[in-house]
């Protein structure tokens, strides 16, 4: 296989995790709730997903611990940012230490561990080997359920019932409580369809992008997700297309290893390419302006 | 106001070591004892108390850092990328710096300081000059500080002798002392926190953030340069972590970058500074608070085995529900206040009510027709 | 009256109100055992200076605001209105008056949003809701696109949308709260004229204002309230506007307050009528006529300003002169470019060409800090420019004077002394009667009126010669908008010229030397403020061109100067 194609299979494959958690980011960006707990909630999925996935030996019982564990995580921001009116900046930052504590904690205690956690015993997602060639094809099924789910969101968001009142709720809720719909429970809708879809992102991490769990191994995905989001004011299919490109980035990183560059400055790539496509929107944004 | 709040943050405390104690016994581990190694490893002897007042040092530095960036409205996230360019400058100029003692550590702690607030410059100027958002250019930049400094320690700078990737030991010109087991890094941040309260609560630059952090609309109106003190707020805000990053090569045991060297204290510093609510004195109690944790936690795993992670979980409880329990205290209040207040006022009109059904009667009786549809009530 | 007694009385049909009581927390008794009785088919109007409880007694009806205690029923049946959900179904509806619609959504999306049409899964019936909103439109003569975006409607086409909101959900109830307040004479007969139109087609309307004469003009049943208490209910005829003031302020009420506009310095005639706004220069002929006024407060020439991306610029060629010991009044439907006038004059925006000129100094390019120098600035928005609500009162006092007034300072130039802070406060708070716990309190624990005395006061205690105030009084009790408007006068007396920028007509009419009317970005017309009226400032407001001499219009209020010839001038095209 040449290596062009080897890229782009790895940056679809590094791309999976952003776009899934981004469009769950673009639920509550619409819904205009600051949403930086979705690192946590990636992280904590990962870990469920791992620990499911081990204790059942099933890969089913994993993925859906691993949503599980993310929609846990936005239950706990609802509850405080919600329902307990705490500052969303502010119950974000406490529980993606939560889940860094937490899962590392969980990692000594459940499986007597430092650093990462592999066992035979965890069971990976399934690759489909779909006839759709030698880059789309074989790749874990849970790559085709992200790009699919970024058409759903975008006809969810854009053509709904749903849709059309979580955009209210972000752009004014007074008008949507005026209306008789309650902008907390839409609010509330849209951290849980976020906190499920960063838990499927985390589970594809654990299970799909590799079969094992490490410390903060969300390593800023769930930050760049919330970039991506920013670059492309929530639209799904921009999402799609941003976080294809921060795919290849990393693939790109990738595969210079091995080069004579250095390892650790390759891994900078995504990070620095995040920050040039942020340049590249101010200026768009500016000329818009 | 500031009682209302104390009394939050003691309701926030109490209830997250409640939960804390809930989370070891529902794990079988022996609570109680847990707790009470927690504490006594960390506050019951002169060298426990000493080990917390080093922690503190680093986590007060961290904090402030905080603080003072979400206080002026500039959400500095990039707490972790300056404090390890901070270690990493303290680092490099003690392994090239050999001038005497008195020369070489304030050269090394200005170091430390240029290097945490260049650090931060750089994500200021990106806001400044292009409009990009400080909260995800910071956090980027964290990765980026982050590999850089890897790099560095597993390249360049690695140390020949080493068996895992740090650099050379500095020279010991660049070493601040030991006294019993209390590291002189403690006298620079108390001295570096007095300094930072001083800017902060009695300076008008120092006023100018603080409103910028309320309300930069009205700073912006009220005639104060935002721009320029928002990039001077990143600059000590970047300068406070890279001194706490210094303070971890020049104070500690190792006097060495060591991978792993930041460990969490950056976002330990994040947490104080949000559950202090950007206050510096706060911040200060529980940059103490959180290191009795941190260090007690060693105590504990020693005792009872629980693992020493336990802090960090215990940390982001406490940072929950303090903050939850100062909105909650208030709202709760408020509603208390609103339903005595509506019950008297149902009270009072019931009176009122029966008055005129009174007067309308006697009125009646001396058949005096009342004003068409009007109520003429009685004047209080 | 009784609270329970006539529960059951046949008869009467109609929303009945009974023993409402609201207390906003932690201690704000806004409605304090209110009993309304609203008949079917009535326009009904609801009066009561700000802060008397009307709107909260009608969000209370609406179901949005919950009671604290009290009952409602309709025809005798009791009901319970936790959501407007349940109210919309029982035909009622409401209005706000902040209009509540979504600016990027486009009319019809704002119309349905909330009951929508949907298809299984949840898809919008987009067709289906598009083709229901026009015909309503074309139904009630609405003129209305559907695909209109609403941000890029005018507040009055606003209004309408919000209109066609109850239309589309059947309401048989509308409730219209202060819907007046941000409309033109011309415009409020227009929605008074739709309201009867409603009303004939069966409707009962419950219209909430402050203003006498249009409750005398439109209502069939007068509710007075204040203090968040009912104190009077009539039928309209034979009611007087005396009547209603001294209903709604408990006490005589002068209508000619604040008209003392002859001061010893003052006008002393010389209306500046004949004075072309773009003529530099000529301000100084009528200068010498006053001690204070060498040089004119402000001079603007030539002003424009367009917002990028925009089409149409915000200001263009706006000139005008404020001289000291004057008080310039600025005009216009909200959005013909005051905003941009007062953030240019500010510095927080620079504008594309002309200059402002502060006591005969060039200001056109200085920082805020030094235009500080030169003006005061009460700003609009108390909340979101003029405070910081968290902050202490003395944090909010100091704003601007830490910098200007050297006794704040600390021995060390940089820090700030805290005792002569708070004193400056204290004693800040006494001279402008600021009722508050201290000087440590924060902002946010003060009423309305207080917090505004405590703006005007840190801005008045500005020694300068330039005083700009935008609407300085919206929102506040009666109370305090006379504290602040003697405030004013005397800043006058004193020898400042002040340029007030207000949405309310007769603020403008009441204190103002000249009235500046603002349309599209431009100085569409400059009267004088002693013969001007309504109708003429109203004219001017939406684009008409004004004739030399307009007639009084049909309906105008009564002015004391009625008759005197309103001396106009219009600005370029």
């Amino acid at each position: 296989m040449s290596l062009a194609l080897e890229l782009v299979r790895s940056s679809l494959l590094a791309a999976t995790p952003v776009l899934l958690a981004g469009i769950g980011g673009a639920y509550t960006y619409f819904a205009n709730v600051f949403n930086i707990a979705m690192e946590g909630m990636m992280l904590i999925g990962a870990f469920t997903a791992v620990a499911g996935s081990y204790a059942a030996r099933s890969w089913v019982v994993g993925l859906a611990a691993g949503i599980g564990g993310g929609l846990v995580a936005a239950a706990l921001f609802t509850l405080f940012a919600v329902a307990l009116r705490t500052d969303e900046f502010v119950t974000g930052t406490a529980i993606n230490m939560l889940a860094l504590g937490g899962t590392t904690y969980a990692l000594r205690q459940m499986f007597g561990v430092r650093g990462a956690f592999m066992s035979g015993q965890i069971q990976a997602i399934p690759r489909w080997n779909l006839p759709l060639g030698p880059v789309l094809g074989g790749h874990p099924f849970v790559v085709y359920v992200a790009l699919a789910l970024a058409l759903v969101a975008d006809w969810h968001i854009r053509r709904t019932r749903f849709g059309l009142r979580l955009r209210a709720a972000g752009e004014d809720p007074r008008v949507l409580d005026a209306a008789g719909v309650s902008s907390q429970a839409v609010r509330a809708w849209s951290i849980m369809i976020s906190g499920a879809l960063c838990g499927l992102a985390g589970a594809y991490l654990s299970l799909g992008y590799v079969t094992l769990f490490a410390e903060n191994m969300s390593n800023g995905r769930g930050w760049i997700s919330l970039a991506v989001i920013i670059l492309t004011r929530g639209r799904p299919l921009g999402i799609l297309v941003m976080s294809l490109l921060f795919g290849l980035f990393d693939g790109i990183g990738m595969s210079l290893q091995g080069t004579a560059i250095p390892a650790q400055l390759t891994q900078m790539v995504p990070y620095i390419a995040t920050l040039v496509a942020l340049r590249v929107y101010s200026l768009r944004s500016r000329n818009e302006h | 106001m500031r009682r209302q709040q104390a009394v939050a943050a003691a309701v926030g405390v109490v209830v997250s070591l409640l939960a804390g104690l809930m989370i070891l016994w529902l794990q079988g581990y022996p609570a109680a004892q847990s707790y009470s190694a927690l504490f006594s490893y960390s506050l019951f002897s002169q060298f426990a108390l000493f080990s917390t007042l080093n922690k503190a040092s680093t986590l007060v530095l961290t904090g402030t850092s905080a603080a003072v960036g979400f206080g002026s409205n500039c959400i500095n996230l990039g707490q972790v990328g300056q404090f390890l360019m901070g270690a990493m400058a303290a680092a490099a100029f003690g392994i090239a710096v050999g001038l005497p003692k008195w020369l070489t550590l304030p050269l090394v702690i200005l170091a430390s300081i240029v290097a945490g607030a260049g650090w931060s410059l750089l994500a200021a100027l990106m806001k400044l000059k292009w409009r990009m958002n400080e909260f995800i250019t910071t956090l980027m930049l964290n990765f980026v500080a982050d590999y850089f400094t890897q790099w560095l320690i597993s390249g360049p700078m690695l140390d020949p002798r080493a068996y895992s990737p740090m650099t050379r030991m500095t020279n010991p010109q660049a070493w601040l002392g030991m006294y019993n087991g209390l590291s002189g890094s403690v006298a620079v941040a108390a001295c570096s926190f007095a300094v930072t309260w001083l800017v902060w609560n009695r300076s008008k630059f120092g006023y100018e953030c603080r409103v910028m952090g309320q309300n930069p609309s009205f700073a912006a109106a009220g005639g104060c340069a935002v721009p320029r003190n928002f990039v001077l707020a990143m600059l000590l805000s970047g300068a406070l972590a890279g001194l706490a990053g210094g303070l971890m090569v020049i104070g500690g045991m190792q006097h060495r970058f060591v991978k792993g060297i930041g460990a969490n204290y950056a976002w330990d510093g994040v947490m104080i500074a949000i559950v202090a609510g950007n206050s510096i004195a706060a911040t200060g109690l529980y940059a103490l608070f959180f290191a009795v944790l941190q260090t007690g936690a060693m105590g504990m795993e020693l005792e009872t085995a629980v693992p020493s992670e336990f802090a960090l979980v215990l940390q982001a409880i406490v940072v929950l529900a303090v903050v939850a329990s100062r909105e909650s205290t208030r709202l709760f209040l408020a509603g208390l206040a609103a339903r005595i207040r509506a019950r008297r006022a149902i009270a009072l009109g019931d009176a009122r009510a029966a008055q005129a059904a009174q007067l309308a009667q006697r009125a009646e009786a001396d058949h005096a027709a009342p004003t068409g549809g009007g109520q003429d009530e009685p004047r209080a | 009256m009784s609270r329970d007694s006539e529960n059951g009385a046949p008869g009467i049909q109609g929303i009945r109100m009974s023993g409402i009581v609201k207390v906003y927390p932690p201690d704000v008794l806004a409605l304090d055992n209110v009993d309304i009785m609203i008949r079917w088919g009535t326009i009904h109007s609801i009066i009561g200076e700000n802060g008397a409880g009307k709107s909260t007694l009608m969000k209370v009806l609406y179901g949005i605001t919950p009671a604290s205690a009290g009952r409602i029923f309709l025809d005798g049946r009791q009901v319970r209105f936790a959501s407007p959900r349940q109210a919309v179904r029982e035909g009622i509806g409401m209005v706000h008056q902040e209009l509540m619609l979504i600016r990027s959504y486009t009319v019809w999306e704002n119309v349905v949003v909330g009951s929508e049409p949907a298809a299984p899964l949840g898809t919008l019936k987009q067709a289906e809701a598009r083709a229901r909103v026009e015909e309503l439109v074309t139904r009630w003569g609405l003129n209305l696109d559907p695909d209109a975006v609403v941000g890029d409607l005018s507040v009055s086409a606003q209004q309408k949308v919000e209109i066609l909101k109850l239309l589309y959900r059947d309401a048989s109830v509308l409730i219209m709260d202060e819907p007046t307040a941000v409309l033109t004479p011309q415009e409020t007969s227009e929605l008074f004229a739709r309201l009867r139109q409603l009303n004939q087609a069966g409707g009962t309307i419950i219209f909430i204002s402050h203003k006498l004469q249009e409750v005398l003009d439109i209502s069939d049943e007068i509710t007075v309230m204040r203090k968040g208490k009912r104190v009077m209910t009539a039928a309209n005829e034979g009611l007087s506007r005396t009547d209603l003031a001294r209903a709604m302020v408990g006490r005589d009420v002068v209508f000619a307050v604040g008209r003392q506009r002859s001061e010893p310095s003052g006008r002393g005639g010389t209306v500046d009528v004949g004075m072309k706004p773009r003529d530099a220069g000529s301000p100084a002929a009528r200068g010498d006529e006053r001690p204070h006024a060498a040089r004119p407060a402000l001079e603007v020439r030539g002003l424009s300003f367009t917002r990028p991306g925009a089409v149409k610029p915000a200001l263009s060629d706006v000139s005008f002169d404020v001289s000291r010991g004057e008080i310039l009044g600025v005009a216009g439907v909200e959005g013909n470019g005051q905003f941009e006038l007062v953030q240019c004059i500010t510095g927080a925006l620079k504008p594309d060409a002309g200059s402002i000129r502060m006591d005969g100094r060039d200001v056109t390019g200085a920082s805020v800090m030094e235009r500080r120098r030169l003006m005061c600035s009460v700003p609009q928005d108390r909340k979101h420019t003029g405070s910081a609500q968290t902050m202490s009162i003395t944090d909010n006092a100091i704003m601007a004077h830490h910098r200007l007034r050297p006794s704040l300072s600390a021995r060390w130039r940089a820090l700030l002394d805290p005792r002569a802070c708070r004193g400056f406060c204290v004693d800040l708070m006494r001279r402008y009667s600021v009722v508050a716990p201290g000087p440590d309190a924060a902002l946010a624990q003060l009423s309305g009126g207080n917090q505004q005395k405590v703006i005007v006061g840190r801005e008045f205690s500005h020694d300068t010669g330039f005083v700009l105030l935008d609407n300085p009084t919206r929102g506040l009790d009666v109370g305090s908008i006379e504290f602040i408007h003697r405030q004013i006068l005397n800043k006058r007396s004193g020898g400042a010229g002040c340029l007030l920028v207000s949405a309310d007509l007769d603020e403008l009419l009441a204190l103002c030397d000249r009235i500046l009317v603002m349309y599209e970005g431009r100085v569409a017309a400059l009267l004088d403020g002693e013969t001007a009226d309504r109708e003429a400032v109203g004219r001017a407001m939406l684009g008409l061109e004004l004739s030399p001499e307009p007639g009084p219009g049909p309906g105008s209020e009564p002015e004391p100067e009625a008759g005197a010839e309103p001396r106009t001038e219009v600005g370029s095209e």
